[in-house]
């Protein structure tokens, strides 16, 4: 069902915030709906790519993304979520949704394998607080074993749930629970 | 290079006759075709556009003869054709009606023909109007998107009738200078009965009267016509009907010099309503 | 807070040639999603960008394909095809009003049969489903029925073609509609089932040829009235034997004969079809 326009949406402009832009694409303008893929697409694609080495996948998912946009963008009013964070969320599920299958090409990071073991509960805001040149978080997640990092990643800065983040890796849901929480036990001791 | 020849071309009505013997040759460019109501420019057209058959003469467009059958077919490739009244269904959206018309000339690939609707949209400055429906776009949006679907599929001639009608003058210049822009490598015929049109657009104009043509030539030619027979007077002439007080408050006239008036430069419009007067007289002279 | 610090040159270009361990590259993701200034230094070329948009553009704007249309077009019916078919308003109508009379011959047959009187009802069924394709097929094509026509018959796929199409399209839907209502009529079965069939291919070729002189909504009127009171005439003249006169095997064989004449003549006039010919 597509529900649509109650009031007229003022007309919209480069200059527009994320939110007006959204107000008037739930409108059906089009013109907001470039403006907006013009102004996203980019870091987008950018922070897909570190997810996903096929430029071709990661076009469509960007291009999946605002034509979900196009279709929901009245429910954007309903929640208080920042828009370039809702963006992502749809624009990460989209990926996960196209490397579903048995030749998932979903990138773990590529840095060095350390000592398997634990990590950290990073939310987003937190590492936004840390920042790089905050000692301790740093090496400590860089410490960690890629699959407990790469779980971290999918759920505190991806904001994918702990069941996505599983059947993206192909784990049980059980399994990647008690890895989050060993990541955590194992981050709060290397931080203190 | 020569897009269309139209020889000896005739069409009659029962009594009426709308055509006379047309001649004419359209090349690159923009030509308009000048007349008052009635003159047979639609019906010229119409021809011209293979939605009638003429009962006499010959057309050729780019060589061939829409009048044999397999022929038709390749001038109706090579033609984009905005009649006086489309009759665009009003409960489309723009993107549905010219997804449809793409579909009628053939672009039958779903990626090509998408492509191709998005590029006319673009070129009549409506791409953000494609999800409106029809009936809700405003009269010069509508007349763009009735030119939008005569552009589909890139055609070599393309005939407009009566495309300014209606307009205001805003949206007239903005068709205009869409108008201009297609004449830059096509063949762009359009009628009209404004001689701010023909001048402000036209390469060429061709002027019909009573289903003949009585002019072709240069907008420029047009004027000069009338050249030597304008004149500009500070009271209204005597023994005159044909003159009117412009916005200077000067009286002109056309045709004989009345006492006292100057010469002035002739427009378009002067040279036309001349060359009306005279074929009138030549028609009740037969 | 954040606002001290944002992601350098240095940085994005480490970030975006995917060189950063992990602690920094999920820092400066974080970063991002909070920081416009910082998402907004990501060089996009633009190219890239505006056929990206294309894509987004081309499907929220083109039509959904249907579950109908899927089962079509896995059956060979192709997407364009469709599109040709059912287009026009009129078509539409023309489907519609097709549709309301079907449903409204059943109903009507089935109150008859309910009042007592099957026979009545298959002859009524027997007497109006012929109408029933010729109804349909009377919108398909022409300036009586479009208003655009003046623009559709002036494109390459104007002409016989597309009115023969259409037609067959809107009689075969017609014609397997009224055979669904002919098979829940009472009486005979074979003569409510059948019967009609043969009358109704008359009147559907009989309308497109008298179409190629007259406007196709004209020609359908003028066939449907000539049915309707020639069989009206039959009726008062000899009432008992009206079925086997109109509907027996005789009868049958010269509407047969009939059709392949109109069909004849719908072929040599096809090319009247093409509005480049003035009617």
């Amino acid at each position: 069902m597509r529900r649509r326009r109650q009031r007229p949406v003022p007309p919209v402009n480069e200059q527009s915030s994320d939110a007006e832009l959204l107000r008037a694409v739930a409108a059906e303008q089009t013109a907001a709906l470039r403006i907006l893929h013009h102004r996203h697409a980019g870091w987008l694609r950018a922070r897909l790519r570190r997810r996903c080495a096929d430029p071709d996948v990661i076009d469509a998912a960007i291009q999946d993304t605002f034509v979900a946009v196009w279709d929901d963008a009245h429910r954007y009013e309903e929640r208080a979520a920042d828009a370039a964070a809702w963006l992502w969320t749809i624009a990460v599920r989209r990926l996960v949704s196209a490397l579903r299958g048995p030749a998932h090409r979903w990138l773990s990071d590529p840095a060095a394998d350390l000592s398997d073991d634990v990590a950290t509960t990073p939310s987003a805001e937190e590492l936004v607080l840390l920042g790089v040149e905050h000692g301790a978080l740093g090496p400590a997640l860089d410490r960690l074993s890629p699959e407990l990092r790469s779980l971290i990643e999918a759920t505190a800065l991806d904001g994918l749930t702990v069941r996505e983040a599983a059947k993206l890796f192909g784990i049980p849901e059980g399994t990647a629970k008690s890895r989050l929480t060993r990541a955590r036990t194992r981050l709060r001791e290397l931080l203190t | 290079m020569t897009t269309v020849t139209v020889s000896g071309l005739s069409k009659h009505y029962g009594a009426r006759t709308a055509l006379d013997s047309v001649d004419m040759t359209i090349d690159v460019g923009v030509t308009g075709l000048l007349g008052p109501n009635g003159a047979g420019k639609s019906t010229l057209l119409r021809c011209l556009a293979t939605a009638l058959a003429p009962d006499d003469g010959s057309i050729r467009v780019s060589g061939l003869d829409p009048a044999v059958p397999a022929q038709r077919t390749e001038v109706r490739r090579r033609i984009g054709y905005l009649p006086q009244n489309p009759g665009l269904y009003p409960n489309f959206t723009a993107y549905d009606l010219l997804d449809y018309v793409a579909v009628l000339k053939e672009i039958t690939e779903t990626r090509r023909r998408r492509a191709e609707v998005r590029r006319v949209l673009g070129e009549v400055e409506l791409t953000d109007r494609a999800k409106t429906k029809v009936r809700k776009l405003s009269g010069g949006m509508r007349q763009r998107l009735g030119l939008a679907q005569a552009l589909l599929g890139d055609p070599a001639l393309v005939i407009l009738d009566e495309p300014t009608v209606g307009l205001d003058p805003e949206q007239r210049m903005l068709f205009r200078a869409l108008v201009s822009r297609l004449g830059e490598r096509r063949t762009v015929l359009l009628s009209t009965h404004q001689t701010e049109d023909v001048g402000a657009l036209c390469e060429r104009v061709v002027v019909m009267s009573g289903g003949r043509v009585i002019f072709e030539g240069s907008p420029r030619e047009l004027a000069g016509v009338a050249e030597g027979q304008v004149w500009l007077s500070e009271e209204p002439p005597k023994g005159s009907t044909a003159y009117w007080r412009n916005a200077d408050g000067l009286y002109r006239t056309i045709g004989r010099q009345p006492a006292g008036a100057e010469a002035t430069r002739p427009s378009i419009e002067d040279g036309y309503l001349l060359l009306l007067g005279a074929a009138a007289a030549a028609e009740v002279a037969r | 807070m954040t606002a001290e610090w944002h992601v350098d040159s240095e940085l994005r270009e480490q970030y975006e040639r995917g060189a950063l361990e992990p602690s920094r590259l999920m820092a400066v993701e974080a970063h991002m999603l909070a920081c416009a200034g910082c998402r907004g230094e990501i060089q996009v070329d633009i190219t890239w960008l505006t056929g990206n948009f294309s894509v987004v553009y081309d499907n929220i704007h083109a039509p959904r394909i249907g579950p109908v249309q899927r089962l079509l077009a896995r059956v060979g019916l192709p997407e364009h095809r469709w599109l040709l078919l059912t287009a026009t308003p009129a078509l539409r109508w023309s489907w519609l009003a097709a549709t309301i009379a079907v449903l409204g011959l059943a109903i009507a047959g089935s109150l008859l049969s309910w009042s007592g009187d099957p026979g009545a009802a298959s002859t009524l069924f027997l007497v109006l489903a012929p109408i029933l394709p010729v109804i349909a097929v009377s919108g398909a094509y022409g300036p009586a029925v479009d208003p655009m026509h003046e623009i559709t018959g002036t494109t390459p796929s104007a002409g016989p073609a597309l009115v023969l199409w259409r037609a067959v399209a809107v009689i075969s839907i017609a014609t397997v509609m009224a055979a669904v209502a002919g098979l829940l009529m009472p009486g005979p079965g074979w003569l409510a089932a059948a019967g009609w069939l043969l009358p109704a291919l008359l009147l559907c070729t009989g309308t497109l040829a008298l179409a190629t002189i007259l406007s196709l909504p004209v020609a359908a009127s003028v066939l449907g009235g000539l049915w309707l009171t020639g069989l009206l005439a039959v009726q008062q003249a000899q009432e008992e034997v009206f079925v086997p006169t109109l509907f027996g095997p005789s009868a049958q064989i010269s509407y047969l004969a009939a059709a392949a004449v109109a069909a004849a003549v719908l072929f040599r006039r096809r090319s009247r079809f093409d509005l480049g010919e003035s009617r």
